[in-house]
């Protein structure tokens, strides 16, 4: 039983690694969690969640040239899925196999989240948004992040994924933010899951490669982050299902 | 507005504009950018947008396809991108009498908040301008009015989910995606 969540966001830099493991640790206290870095142009996976050293990451499993669960860590409470950072193993990866990748850890989990590509530019960026049963669009309140947030739910809309919900990442006036809030959950089609506040503790948290909820688990982003957790309402569905809705949502590219 | 030719510098296509403002803020570049929204089915792709810079700082927006400049010019052109980008340079001080008190001017950091999301790089415009130039008041909370007057649009707002739709629609059949 199991739901796939994108968590996306048009545009780089609105946090979308760090919301990824927050929402990863906070849903972990109920359900079997697993973490895919899907952004397999920009690993930032990795350095997250202290996987910087490890041999086998995604990029051999979409190379073909090992098996899913050579690629998968315990880690905070989650299983971990990293992308390398290396350009040949970013090269020799085909991100069509992420549909495999998926459907397989699919079977032994409740929840994918899937940290998503910041950018609609190809077919392989868009294919997370694909596999997602719901995605959850990670927005800044300025112009730029809005609109391409916009776009990305609708790609999603399009293709057949729903919208679990929008999370302000990186707000600053705190004050606003819930009338920018209430004016853009008008054209999202699902709530806002929170809004999180920049934070020294965020940058700090990065830069001991740990998770924010396992750095600073009672400061105040942690704490947005749980609330965001509490407010998605995880839908299962049959794993075979989902095998079977990704076998039908894309076409292969062989002959 | 009328600008002279000037040598071009640069043209490429980006999907942040955050790039080409922050290389015409380190070369200090005088002269103007024309930028080109690359979304044929958005509504204001008819026109173009122009910034002109004075050593790198944003100086004047108009945008031809709505006739509108300052701070209206920005919002015009804050969808989403790629854009086509080219930058033009002309000679220091050539700008001088376009420039003047013109009716199209922005507070020097506004294009890199309103068009690219970068605070970090509005504060550099900003440290770069004539102090004269930047605004007063909080820029936060002037940011944040720009914002909710972008949502209160609700014309541009659906032009942009319909364009996208239209978009993810076409690249369905390329990338060989079912739609719903």
């Amino acid at each position: 039983m199991v739901e796939v969540f994108a968590v996306a966001s048009g545009k780089g830099g609105t946090g979308k690694t760090t919301t990824t493991m927050a929402l990863g640790m906070a849903l972990a206290d109920e359900y079997d969690v697993t973490v895919i870095d899907a952004d397999t142009g920009m690993a930032n996976v990795l350095f997250h969640a202290g996987l910087a050293d490890v041999e086998t990451t995604l990029h051999e499993v979409l190379a073909g040239q090992a098996p899913v669960d050579d690629a998968v860590y315990r880690r905070f409470g989650m299983n971990v899925v990293p992308c390398g950072t290396s350009l040949s193993g970013f090269r020799e990866a085909e991100p069509e196999r992420l549909r495999g990748v998926v459907a397989t850890l699919a079977e032994r989990t409740d929840v994918i989240l899937l940290d998503s590509p910041a950018t609609l530019s190809s077919r392989a960026a868009v294919l997370p948004i694909v596999l997602a049963d719901r995605i959850v669009v990670v927005l800044q309140p300025t112009i730029p992040s809005l609109s391409d947030g916009l776009k990305v739910q609708e790609y999603a809309t399009t293709y057949g994924t729903d919208v679990a919900g929008i999370l302000f990442n990186r707000v600053t006036e705190d004050e606003a933010i819930d009338e920018i809030a209430r004016k853009a959950e008008r054209y999202f089609e699902g709530p806002t899951l929170a809004t999180v506040v920049e934070s020294e503790t965020v940058r700090a948290a990065r830069r001991a490669s740990k998770p924010l909820l396992a750095h600073a688990p009672t400061s105040p982003p942690a704490a947005a982050y749980r609330e965001a957790a509490e407010t998605l309402v995880v839908r299962s569905h049959r794993a075979e299902s989902v095998a079977d809705r990704f076998r039908s949502a894309v076409i292969p590219d062989e002959p | 507005m009328k600008l002279p030719q000037g040598w071009l510098r640069r043209r490429r296509v980006v999907t942040d504009l955050a790039t080409p403002l922050s290389s015409a803020l380190e070369r200090e570049l005088t002269g103007y950018a024309r930028l080109e929204s690359q979304d044929a089915l958005l509504l204001d792709a008819d026109g173009v947008g122009v910034l002109t810079f004075e050593r790198g700082v944003p100086v004047l927006a108009y945008h031809t396809g709505t006739d509108r400049g300052g701070p209206d010019a920005l919002a015009d052109l804050a969808v989403a991108g790629p854009y086509r980008i080219e930058l033009y340079e002309l000679e220091d001080g050539s700008l001088a009498d376009v420039h003047g008190d013109s009716p199209l001017r922005i507070e020097p950091g506004t294009p890199a908040e309103r068009l690219a999301g970068d605070a970090d790089l509005a504060r550099r415009t900003r440290e770069q301008a004539p102090p004269e130039w930047v605004g007063a008041g909080s820029q936060p909370t002037r940011e944040l009015k720009a914002v909710e007057q972008f949502l209160d649009d609700e014309d541009r707002i659906a032009s942009i989910r319909e364009a996208a739709r239209r978009e993810a629609a076409s690249r369905a059949d390329d990338w060989g995606f079912d739609v719903e």
